[in-house]
């Protein structure tokens, strides 16, 4: 994979994202090389530190993908998501991490080529930027 | 396999009596009556170091140093410690992680050269320097700010304290962006290299501000400045000091005096500024400058303060609150409503323990800087 490919991370829940992340790949929708997948079973547990670990072990942008609050699984998961992520998106922003390397998406099931669509809006907009990273120079590649 | 002749030779542990004063003075030792600092050495030294890596004890010494100051064979047991956490972490071993392990991620992503925006707390109020002779180290408050807002520390309020009493002194500080956590408790938790990263980054920054000397409001920055980044960087090219200490030479001078705050405090000495930098009189002084504030000191203090109860943001349970009930205690015995501090971890780590109790054991924690804040107007 070239360097200037972005590399990105999904993290989708179980449910609603998994399966459209699933369908995607049934329907042959394709996602950019640079991206890679972690399924967790509920992304109400996944707070700052895994995402900021994502960030530190070289992750140019990190996505989280949950159900639909009304849809979750486990009924309060996706509106924990939500809180949760409103203190990573703090915590990345003093880390100067910016807005655009880091999105959380809540969604309805059978939504497969709006995922894909958001996901490759991602690395799209990550390619654009001038510095992929968000490390410095003379981090490791 | 890892020879562990250095770290007994440079701690000192090869003139162990095993006499257990250690344990007998351990606060953790005196609620986990599984814990034994004297077991741990003598493991190392006679016994199996090897597994003494593996021992899952080596990660709930709380490092406070107090074992150290009872020892007849003056055994260096908080650097024992931390050389042996480097050992287990390169063997793969790892402390139990609080708060999920973020406050190390922060600190790890920084070592990373991430360019961050943590400035935005400095309102046209403060007057700070692009560069000058003296650089405010911050650390990690701006980062505390968000992680910490339920236990109510508005740990910035100590930042924009700092700024104003240095303006007061008339120094306008550099407070930079490209600060970085200072490390000390990757240090504390065995990832050295982290660790060194940041010192690195941390001293080129302060090299090309120009500062001459480095103030600071935290204990623990200070003490890994001061004690462990020269081991690894060499000698600092500027001087460095706690913000008590700048404001006592102030205040000996005539420089600096303060508007009357009347009141009853108590202090507790972090183990960093006391124990290890044996800076106990410059608070001291600044909280007698004060006109109508009377200090009333705990039944331990100075080199015998007990310890916050978990420092590293590891292995904090059931047994650091104890360690923390007890500090509460001695804090409420003196009759003072309020425990200042010199060390923002100290105050979180206190002012959890504190939720737990009611109204007629609980003192308010805050941070002496923040407090004494409220003298100048």
């Amino acid at each position: 994979m070239a360097r200037n490919e972005p590399r990105v991370m999904i993290l989708t829940c179980n449910w609603n994202a998994y399966h459209c992340l699933d369908e995607a790949g049934r329907q042959h929708l394709s996602l950019p090389p640079g991206v890679r997948h972690l399924k967790v079973e509920c992304m109400g547990q996944i707070g700052p530190s895994l995402v900021l670990k994502a960030f530190e072990k070289g992750a140019d942008g990190v996505m989280l993908v949950a159900c639909a609050p009304e849809e979750c699984h486990f009924e309060f998961g996706s509106r924990r998501a939500a809180e949760l992520f409103k203190e990573t998106r703090k915590l990345a922003g003093l880390l100067g991490i910016h807005q655009d390397r880091l999105q959380f998406y809540q969604m309805a099931a059978g939504e497969p080529a709006e995922l894909v669509a958001r996901v490759r809006g991602m690395a799209d907009s990550l390619a654009a930027r001038d510095e992929t990273s968000i490390h410095g120079e003379g981090a490791a590649e | 396999m890892t020879n562990f002749q250095p770290i007994i030779q440079r701690t000192r542990a090869y003139l162990c009596l095993d006499c257990g004063k250690c344990t007998g003075a351990c606060p953790l030792a005196r609620v986990d009556l599984d814990y034994s600092p004297r077991r741990i050495v003598e493991r190392v030294v006679f016994g199996d170091p090897v597994a003494a890596v593996a021992d899952p004890q080596l990660w709930a010494c709380m490092t406070c140093g107090l074992c150290s100051t009872r020892c007849p064979s003056g055994v260096d047991f908080s650097r024992f410690i931390i050389d042996m956490r480097a050992e287990a972490f390169q063997a793969g071993e790892r402390g139990a992680y609080t708060h999920d392990g973020i406050l190390h991620e922060i600190m790890r992503l920084q070592a990373t050269g991430n360019r961050q925006e943590r400035t935005g707390w400095i309102g046209d109020d403060l007057r700070v320097s692009g560069s000058g002779e003296v650089l405010y180290f911050v650390g990690c408050l701006p980062y505390f700010d968000i992680l910490f807002s339920d236990l109510d520390v508005q740990p910035l309020e100590i930042a924009r304290s700092a700024v104003r009493l240095l303006n007061r002194a008339g120094i306008a500080p550099i407070v930079s962006n490209d600060e970085r956590c200072c490390g000390a408790d990757l240090l504390l938790a065995g990832d050295v290299a982290s660790f060194r990263k940041l010192a690195e980054l941390n001293v080129a920054m302060i090299a090309a501000a120009g500062a001459k000397k480095v103030v600071f409001t935290c204990a623990e920055c200070y003490n890994a400045f001061k004690h462990d980044y020269p081991s690894l960087v060499g000698p600092l090219p500027f001087e460095t000091m706690h913000l008590t200490e700048l404001l006592a030479e102030q205040i000996e001078a005539g420089t600096l005096s303060f508007e009357p705050l009347p009141g009853q405090v108590t202090y507790h000495d972090p183990c960093r500024l006391g124990r290890y930098l044996k800076v106990y009189d410059p608070p001291r002084a600044v909280l007698a400058a004060v006109p109508e504030l009377e200090l009333a000191e705990m039944e331990d203090n100075r080199e015998r303060a007990a310890c916050c109860g978990s420092p590293a943001w590891i292995n904090c349970g059931g047994y650091a609150k104890q360690v923390q009930r007890e500090k509460l205690r001695q804090a409420r015995d003196t009759g003072a409503r309020v425990m200042l501090t010199t060390c923002p971890k100290c105050q979180i780590h206190l002012r959890c323990a504190a939720r737990d109790l009611d109204d007629e054991q609980a003192v308010e924690v805050t941070d002496l800087i923040r407090w004494i804040g409220q003298a100048i107007g």
